[in-house]
């Protein structure tokens, strides 16, 4: 049955049309990897500027720093790329992250937990609120964007109450030294960590049936669920695996703060988390993800920062720039979809 | 007026719509356009209303050769339309939706009582029961039908084309409409009517036009020399092409079994059974409700009575992945491009989306070469022309993106495939290879369900064909693969169940 003849597409490679469209998907594909080569050089540029401008931009210390910063942020990212990835969105990251950070440190401080147990109780709580998302979200039919901006709005809140805002300062030293800790110099595990995720999202997407299951139900749901794929049973994994991971990258800052704080999370990732995966060429309509390219992005967002800092430009400017960076990128996700349905109409 | 189409010929992806047609529509008639389903009828409608632009050929009114890029030249031109989908904004009031084209204004601001009693004027013709204050989404579908054809009226143009105006109106409705139809008549006015129902045609139509695979069967023949045998052959016209194979009798087991089956979308007492190996055959018109019954039994919409039995044994399937893993049962769906396939994923993500599960091992993990290999047997197999499985399906043309939600099914190797349409927009030569491919997974256990319009392929592939109209099952015919027999035996036994119902009605 798996015999095929070796030299059955070489047969068809005279018609013309279907030559075009070899053109038109080859084109396609060098535009999607251009895009993350553009985007790397863009990142590699800055990092030129910055170091000249600034030449505490690459100390050992600056490095360090810009390091820990970039694996939340990608973490972050990834939060957010993988109910990209379903089509839809999920504005309730940053509750989440904070959720979780809030609870871990409530374990570690207050319920003098082992600091496994306490990060297992951060992650599960930041899992159950993602799962709370999907839910939400398939039995209802609401779109994603209501049901979390709703949910961001009532897990900070159900939090902030919980907590009363304290923030808990006297956690095992353990933690801290953790997220201090250097390697070689100035590397921050933390960033080891990211990169261990996204080496487990690239697997996920690339290679196994869920990750297969969930790009189907992002492109066309209505097909995907007539082919056998469970699309509601989808949306609710990768719900909770968004919580799950802002769960993580909560934690992660958890470790670089040596302290669990209300005011780290909520809206500040709301920016961010977009940010990384639209630059990286994830579609906005579902369907696509790119998971390095989440990462180059999110370096581009950690890279601004730290820059803007150094040069001592104020916090406003920051603000300004990824919100311009964030209109850029959804103007290139745009055409980029744009150009994808000419493809799919394969015509003009 | 007097509209003339000469030669006009139009090409979509994958099929010829229409094929050097020619047309002519004189002052004061109302001439029926009439043919199977895909014949081509509403791509003419289309053309002559200036949303498709003709490929070759001309479209002349009094003798003067027009160009129309939009649909509003051909309203200008005195062209108005009831086309087949509806075009009207559900939020906004019936009079607003009448008038929308000009609603009238006082000081710059919409004058509303101007808007209702203008509406009002032309729903009075055909319904004084509707509102026209009354939002259009809370509207019946033959009030919204109506609602359409009084827009079309308000052009008070002197041509109107209407496709099918009466799919979904009631008989009283049908009888006002006609009555207003012949008074325009009378008064001047072009009518161009498409209708499946004979009756209607007989009953109002002056001559007749037949479209038969977007080519002229018949060119404005008076109604009075027709009869309903010789109209109804027109358009299904004699079958050069068919694959004589023997007429079978399947004596084997059931694998499905409909008892008593009612779903939301209207269906009532559908009962059947399916054998293996069979390939029962589910003729009928357009919105007779033969999709919507196949996907409640892929448990894609609600069952809400009766039972499915798969194997003899009751199945509750809620929905297609529990269809496919738990059931056996597969859909082709005859929407490929919104249901059927995802353009943006390439061949091999598309026909591997029904066995990802079978493939996926260990921690779900799926290797490539061993999807490569599950798929490319289907590929080869079914002649996909493509250089690469990579190539993104919405590239390929209409005929390989069939053969592509085919293959996805075929690869699924269930016991049970629901064919819908298989050949819509399909040439001939992939169309044959379809028909024997199916001829062969019959031949080889798979029990088929074979959903087509297309009164040669059913009478070419089904061994016994049920007949639904109207969300109901109204008979049985045996194919003995003779295709006058066959095809007079079916359509006598929709226009019987039509007859039925208006004496019915009218007693």
């Amino acid at each position: 049955m798996a015999d095929v003849p070796v030299n059955f597409f070489h047969r068809q490679s005279h018609m013309t049309d279907e030559t075009i469209s070899t053109e038109r998907s080859r084109r396609g594909f060098f535009a999607g990897a251009s895009a993350q080569i553009g985007l790397f050089a863009i990142v590699a540029l800055l990092w030129v500027i910055f170091s000249t401008l600034a030449p505490g931009f690459t100390s050992p210390i600056n490095l360090f720093g810009i390091g820990r910063s970039l694996a939340v942020d990608i973490v972050i990212g990834f939060s957010q790329m993988v109910v990209l990835a379903t089509g839809g969105m999920n504005l309730a990251v940053g509750s989440i992250g904070v959720c979780a950070v809030m609870l871990t440190g409530f374990l570690l401080q207050d319920a003098g937990m082992p600091i496994p147990v306490a990060l297992a109780g951060g992650l599960l709580l930041g899992g159950a609120l993602g799962w709370l998302n999907g839910f939400a979200i398939v039995k209802t039919g609401v779109n994603a964007f209501i049901i979390t901006l709703a949910s961001a709005s009532l897990f900070l809140g159900a939090m902030l109450i919980l907590s009363k805002a304290v923030p808990y300062n006297t956690l095992p030293p353990e933690v801290g030294q953790f997220g201090r800790m250097r390697i070689w110099g100035y590397v921050s595990p933390l960033l080891f960590i990211a990169i261990a995720i996204g080496a487990a999202l690239y697997v996920l997407y690339r290679h196994t049936l869920l990750g297969r299951q969930i790009l189907a139900a992002g492109a066309n749901p209505r097909a995907a669920e007539m082919s056998g794929v469970p699309v509601g049973r989808v949306i609710i994994i990768s719900h909770t695996l968004s919580g799950l991971l802002a769960a993580t990258a909560g934690i992660m800052l958890v470790a670089r703060l040596g302290a669990a704080m209300p005011s780290v999370g909520g809206e500040d990732w709301l920016l961010p988390s977009f940010l990384g995966p639209v630059l990286g060429g994830t579609l906005l309509a579902g369907g696509s993800v790119a998971v390095i390219g989440t990462m180059i992005g999110a370096a581009l967002v950690t890279t601004i920062r730290s820059g803007l800092l150094v040069l001592q430009v104020g916090n406003f400017w920051l603000q300004l720039f990824l919100g311009l960076i964030l209109l850029a990128a959804v103007m290139a996700d745009r055409y980029r979809g744009v150009f994808l349905e000419r493809r799919s109409l394969g015509r003009k | 007026m007097q509209l003339s189409i000469e030669g006009v010929s139009k090409a979509f992806p994958g099929v010829q719509a229409l094929d050097k047609v020619s047309f002519e529509l004189r002052p004061g008639e109302i001439q029926a356009l009439m043919g199977e389903n895909g014949a081509g009828k509403s791509t003419l409608i289309k053309i002559i209303t200036g949303l498709y632009r003709p490929d070759d050929g001309r479209v002349m009114i009094d003798g003067q050769e027009m160009s129309f890029q939009s649909p509003r030249d051909a309203i200008a031109a005195g062209i108005g339309a009831v086309h087949q989908e509806r075009n009207l904004i559900p939020r906004f009031s019936v009079g607003e939706n009448i008038l929308l084209e000009r609603l009238p204004t006082r000081n710059g601001l919409l004058d509303k009582d101007a808007i209702h009693n203008e509406a009002r004027r032309y729903l009075d013709l055909l319904d004084r029961g509707i509102d026209t204050h009354t939002e259009v989404r809370s509207l019946s579908v033959a009030q919204m039908q109506i609602v359409e054809i009084a827009k079309a009226l308000s052009l008070e143009t002197k041509c109107l084309l209407m496709d099918e105006p009466t799919a979904s109106i009631t008989e009283h409705e049908t009888e006002a409409l006609f009555t207003l139809l012949k008074r325009l008549r009378d008064e001047g006015a072009s009518i161009v009517f498409v209708s499946h129902k004979l009756e209607e045609v007989f009953a109002i139509a002056d001559r007749v036009t037949v479209l038969r695979d977007g080519k002229n069967a018949a060119l404005g023949e008076p109604m009075s020399t027709m009869t309903r045998q010789n109209l109804i052959s027109l358009m299904v016209g004699r079958e050069e092409h068919i694959v004589n194979k023997p007429q079978r009798s399947v004596d084997t087991g059931v694998v499905l079994e409909a008892r008593g089956l009612q779903t939301s979308f209207g269906h009532r007492d559908i009962s059947f059974s399916l054998k293996r190996g069979e390939i029962l055959g589910l003729y009928g018109l357009v919105g007779a409700g033969r999709s919507e019954l196949a996907r409640a039994i892929v448990g894609a919409a609600p069952i809400t009575g009766g039972e499915v039995l798969v194997n003899g044994k009751t199945a509750d399937i809620r929905n297609v992945h529990q269809a496919l893993n738990q059931f056996r049962i597969g859909y082709i769906s005859e929407d490929r491009k919104n249901e059927g396939l995802i353009l943006t994923h390439t061949i091999r993500e598309n026909i591997a989306v029904t066995i990802w599960r079978r493939l996926a091992g260990a921690l779900g993990l799926i290797r490539p070469s061993a999807e490569l290999d599950a798929v490319m047997p289907y590929v080869e197999r079914l002649e996909i022309r493509t250089p690469s499985v990579e190539q993104k399906v919405g590239n390929l043309s209409g005929g390989n993106q069939q053969k592509v939600s085919v293959a996805k099914w075929l690869a699924a190797n269930v016991e049970i495939l629901i064919i819908d349409e298989p050949t819509v927009g399909i040439d001939i030569k992939t169309k044959a290879y379809l028909h024997e491919l199916i001829h062969e997974i019959a031949a080889g256990g798979t029990s088929v369900l074979l959903i087509s319009s297309d009164m040669p392929e059913m009478v070419a592939l089904a061994d016994r064909i049920l007949v639904m109209h109207d969300m109901r099952l109204v008979g049985e015919v045996a194919n003995d693969r003779r295709y006058e027999t066959v095809s007079n035996a079916i359509m006598n036994r929709i226009h019987a169940v039509e007859e039925e119902r208006s004496t019915a009605t009218a007693g």
